[in-house]
């Protein structure tokens, strides 16, 4: 399906990812709106020498050693001079800011905006720059540039991802491997899924969606509006220290239990690779039916008692899977972080939502990876940017009803993801189908505190252009 | 009759009494109502309702009349729509006075369920709406944002169970009575109490544990 899209209208990290190692996000304040517009306008001008340029979606015919992409909060357009008829006529959740949406997005508790780090308390967090590269001193040059723009920004914070080998995050998964493919942008003779490819206007404002007939309203004016995204910044701290205890304790309880022997038959984690003992693999057992992948990214609905099947899965074939052969969630359960994200060809309670809430993922760790040989307290966590054209109908949508409520399977009905949920210790449960039996863990703590973020709006480039020419701003005119 | 007549000079005059009284206070010490929010209590955010009312452009018995062909000519399809959306427990269509209303039960998140609705059966209620007075941008599958917030103006206000907790920044519980004069003055319909038998239960729960399929 063509859908004649400029590319080089579009911000280049929301359709395909870069494969960077190194990501600096800086968070800042316009501390002089002319200033802050004038390096706007010099971002998207094609002269390097001028500024970094915000990188678009234009095919590359050489790799890219550092990219570039801008993402605004509602206060941040204020503060561009975006007049406040143009600014209500977003969204009502972006306007409200991801801090008001809190108790929806289970961000209470530790995750409480009021515990949240500085640099998103209050009104002046107005954009995102962040800058992407190979290796950490042309993410430094490139980072240094940006805020040497004659007094444009004020910085609140630079957070640093530094990816690990193997594509690994926190908790010691392999990320970033199952991504939306798009309709005009991806090629359909090399899909690596059997999921239906997404329209575009599944991220892009002013094109056809997912959903039969709906299309988001475009922010006014048009310029401003058409080929925006949203991008749902999160902050997301892992208590990896007490995942691997909850994984041992688990391990010491379901080797006690004889449904341990149907879901590992006894022997077999000497046939892994590298073999284990059998309680370390039964922790390897539960961090996959947690998440719906093996630590190594081998998917429980290919493989569901080996993380090192025979012939091997080719990395092409790690994605290429459904559920509706496994109603009952006896492979894959239906409680896991990835089922509940993003439940595939499952039965689902909102009939017509199973393809309909996909959202592109870019995230990278921070902190330093943990070393279970040495395990040290440490603040670690994912950068983890959530991008969507209808924020209430993709990231919230999916945050709410399906990780936290598990509206999607009344068997999952009122229990969190058990990865991700603001799980609290007196009521929270996971459980998985073994054969005719059920093993269910109970009373373990929230993994994941939420430390700060934002809804951002990644503009398109003839937007950031369309900024750039406006006057007024500066000051926050808050609501 | 003579007796009526000073009785609806009284009950003139004490109406407009009020009326200053309320403008007076408005001024005075305008308040602050707390919008009913999500529960950090999972089971508490399901069988939410919704009390749709929505003021007919004809108000006259024809009027009324048409709304109520209207309704039973797209019954089918609104029920198939209702179950298709997969998260209703109960919904009703009533005609109350000159308005038109839609009360349902519903799981979850209110602006989800608006827009499931609109994906199912959005075309057959934008045909309906073309009878309201003040009627939403159509169709509504291309004005998704604009079509739930018009009904979540139309949903009329749940008071919760704790009246103080809708007037976080009132000081003084003996001004309750007030904020709550002021907060009807502003919002005419309004849900006071809703029970239910079975709560903290999902409608495809329900289903399940009934053996109905989900
Ligand atoms: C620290 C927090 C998180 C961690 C450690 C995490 C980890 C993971 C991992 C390891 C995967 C599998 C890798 C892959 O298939 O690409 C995954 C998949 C996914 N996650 Fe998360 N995640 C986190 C937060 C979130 C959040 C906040 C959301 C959205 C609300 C989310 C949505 C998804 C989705 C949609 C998928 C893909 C599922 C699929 O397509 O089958 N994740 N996550």
């Amino acid at each position: 399906m063509s859908n004649n899209l400029n590319f080089a209208d579009v911000q280049g990290n929301i359709l395909r990812g870069y494969g960077k190692q190194y990501v600096r996000h800086l968070v800042l304040t316009v501390a002089n709106a002319s200033a802050a517009r004038r390096w706007l306008s010099e971002a998207t001008s094609g002269d390097e020498s001028a500024a970094p340029q915000i990188t678009n979606a234009e095919p590359w015919t050489e790799r890219r050693r550092t990219c570039v992409n801008v993402g605004i909060t509602r206060d941040g357009l204020a503060a561009f001079g975006v007049p406040a008829a143009s600014l209500n006529s977003f969204p009502h959740e972006f306007v409200a800011g991801m801090a008001a949406r809190n108790t929806l997005l289970g961000d209470t508790g530790p995750s409480d905006p009021s515990k949240w780090k500085e640099e998103w308390k209050g009104d002046g967090v107005h954009l995102m720059i962040s800058v992407y590269a190979d290796d950490a001193q042309d993410r430094t040059a490139t980072a240094d540039r940006i805020l040497a723009a004659r007094g444009a920004f004020h910085l609140r914070a630079a957070l640093d991802g530094d990816g690990f080998p193997g594509g690994v995050v926190h908790f010691g998964y392999r990320d970033s491997i199952s991504q939306p493919q798009f309709y005009g942008v991806h090629d359909p003779d090399r899909r690596r899924d059997d999921q239906p490819f997404v329209e575009i206007g599944a991220m892009l404002l002013g094109h056809a969606t997912p959903i039969e007939n709906l299309r988001w309203e475009v922010p006014k004016p048009n310029v401003l509006g058409y080929n925006g995204c949203f991008n749902a910044f999160r902050v997301l701290e892992q208590q990896v220290v007490e995942f691997e205890a909850f994984l041992s304790e688990c391990a010491d309880a379901l080797i006690k239990n004889p449904l341990s022997e149907v879901v590992l038959p006894p022997g077999e984690e000497a046939k892994w690779d590298p073999p284990m003992s059998r309680h370390a693999a039964l922790r390897e057992v539960v961090a996959a039916k947690m998440l719906g992948r093996w630590r190594n990214g081998v998917p429980l609905a290919l493989s569901p008692i080996t993380p090192s099947p025979q012939p091997a899965i080719t990395d092409a074939g790690l994605n290429n899977y459904g559920y509706s052969s496994d109603p009952d969630g006896q492979r894959c359960p239906i409680g896991s972080h990835m089922r509940r994200s993003n439940p595939r060809d499952a039965k689902t309670v909102q009939r017509n939502t199973n393809h309909a809430r996909r959202l592109v993922r870019r995230g990278i760790p921070y902190g330093p990876q943990y070393d279970p040989a040495h395990p040290v307290k440490a603040e670690r966590g994912l950068l983890g940017s959530f991008m969507c054209a209808s924020l209430t109908g993709q990231f919230e949508a999916i945050q709410y009803d399906w990780t936290n409520l598990g509206l999607q399977d009344p068997r999952i009905t009122g229990s969190n993801d058990p990865i991700l949920g603001n799980n609290d210790p007196l009521f929270s449960r996971f459980s998985f189908p073994v054969g005719d039996g059920m093993v269910k863990f109970r009373g373990f703590p929230h993994f994941v505190h939420t430390k700060g973020g934002a809804y951002l709006f990644q503009p398109s480039m003839s937007a950031i252009r369309h900024l750039a020419t406006l006057s007024g701003g500066g000051t926050v005119n808050r609501r | 009759m003579v007796k009526g007549f000073f009785r609806s000079i009284w009950t003139f005059l004490q109406h407009l009494l009020e009326r200053i009284l309320i403008a007076f206070w408005r001024r005075a010490a305008p308040i602050k109502v707390a919008e009913p929010g999500y529960s950090t209590v999972l089971a508490d955010n399901l069988q939410m309702h919704m009390n749709l009312v929505m003021p007919l452009a004809d108000q006259t018995a024809v009027g009324r009349a048409r709304a109520a062909q209207a309704i039973a000519a797209n019954i089918d399809e609104l029920f198939t729509g209702l179950n298709n959306v997969g998260t209703v427990h109960f919904a009703r269509f009533d005609l109350i006075g000159g308005n038109l209303c839609m009360y349902s039960v519903f799981d979850g998140d209110f602006r989800a369920y608006i827009r499931d609705f609109i994906c199912v059966f959005g075309s057959v209620f934008d045909s309906l709406l073309g009878l309201v007075a003040d009627p939403p941008p159509s169709p509504s599958a291309l004005n998704p944002e604009a079509f739930i917030d018009w009904i979540h103006r139309h949903d009329s206000f749940q008071i919760p169970r704790d009246l103080t907790s809708l007037f976080p920044e009132e000081k003084n519980l003996e001004n309750l009575s007030r904020d709550l004069v002021l907060l009807l003055d502003e919002k005419p319909n309004v849900q006071l109490g809703r029970f239910s038998g079975y709560p903290g239960v999902s409608v495809a729960q329900i289903r399940h544990g009934a053996g109905l399929g989900w």
